[in-house]
């Protein structure tokens, strides 16, 4: 198989940047773990099989402070919702079968998704939806398993600017993709209203609004270009 | 803390969530226009999550060091400079505004 689908926008190093990126969070998100006192094979076992560090995080943030492990866990549960809309908006492109779509579904990520989003023809959306989720998963799953072992080794995350590079490879993948008018507003409006929703609704919530600025794409015919 | 139970119920929930995501659409029953909005909903929610993550902390509306991270990814983008270095330079300048401030 190859590790980069040839004929696709998808670049060497894009992959490696989304695998780096996800490498190294997920270091630092097993440390947040390790330090809330969760034993290492916990951290490894959570990372495997919930896949989602906004989740666990979100869990983490409401325990830690003061909040019941049910809080936690409606709480993480919340934060991921925007996952399940993510996985929507890629599914008329993926595989026919549901089953397929239902395996895919455990890979659903923000940047495989982007990135799968953008290509042309539906059978290169999937070839980079399973390239990309591989090359984000098993990092991922890789750098979550070394924190979770050797955590204390980096005393502090943040000093090293860690909490950025996520927002920046989020930058980095979006850029690209404002070449009209309606995707800018669409873009700028997604980003508006979840900042006007934060202090409002519960985690994850915002994101589910910010979903409907898509709409604007029914807006103008000549934007049919994609 | 994490314990065996809450990792069961949050990777049931979480894969729900996803696996609903992907079973409510039919692909063969879409029209045009489903699809057109659909297609956009990515970058819309992408949008989204980097406003939070840059301006918010748990909930809360935060200014800190990251948002002088991230316009100096927002112009390395623009320049289209490559990715890698757009999220390298990203934590280091985060990193640096910390330790000066």
């Amino acid at each position: 198989m190859r590790q980069i689908p040839t004929g696709t926008s998808l670049t060497v190093g894009e992959a490696w940047t989304i695998a780096f990126t996800y490498f190294t969070v997920a270091i630092t998100v097993s440390l947040v773990h390790s330090t809330a006192g969760t034993p290492p094979w916990i951290i490894v076992a959570a990372t495997l099989l919930v896949n989602s560090a906004t989740a666990t995080l979100a869990y983490a943030a409401v325990t830690a402070a003061g909040g019941s492990a049910t809080a936690g866990v409606v709480a993480g549960c919340l934060t991921a919702t925007r996952f399940g809309v993510l996985a929507a908006a890629l599914a008329p492109r993926l595989w026919p079968e549901r089953w397929k779509r239902t395996v895919a579904a455990f890979a659903a990520f923000d940047p495989n998704i982007a990135l799968a989003n953008r290509e042309q023809k539906d059978v290169d959306v999937r070839r980079v939806y399973v390239a990309m989720s591989l090359w984000l998963v098993l990092p991922w799953w890789l750098g979550a398993s070394l924190g979770a072992v050797i955590g204390d080794w980096i005393s502090n995350p943040k000093a090293l600017g860690m909490d950025a590079m996520f927002p920046a490879l989020f930058i980095a993948i979006i850029r690209p993709q404002l070449t009209t008018n309606n995707a800018r507003l669409i873009a700028i409006l997604g980003a508006g209203i979840a900042l006007a929703l934060v202090e409002v609704l519960q985690g994850g919530l915002p994101f589910l609004v910010a979903a409907l600025p898509a709409l604007l794409a029914l807006r103008s015919r000549d934007e049919r270009r994609t | 803390m994490l314990t065996w139970g809450v990792v069961a119920v949050l990777a049931i929930g979480v894969y729900g969530q996803r696996a609903l995501g992907m079973a409510l659409i039919d692909p063969e029953r879409l029209g045009h226009r489903s699809r057109q909005v659909l297609a956009m909903v990515p970058l819309s929610i992408l949008c989204a999550v980097t406003a939070l993550q840059t301006l918010s902390t748990r909930g809360e509306l935060v200014v800190d060091a990251r948002v002088a991270g991230i316009i100096a990814a927002a112009v390395l983008s623009w320049k289209r400079v490559p990715m890698f270095a757009v999220v390298v330079v990203a934590a280091a300048v985060t990193s640096a505004v910390r330790v000066l401030s």
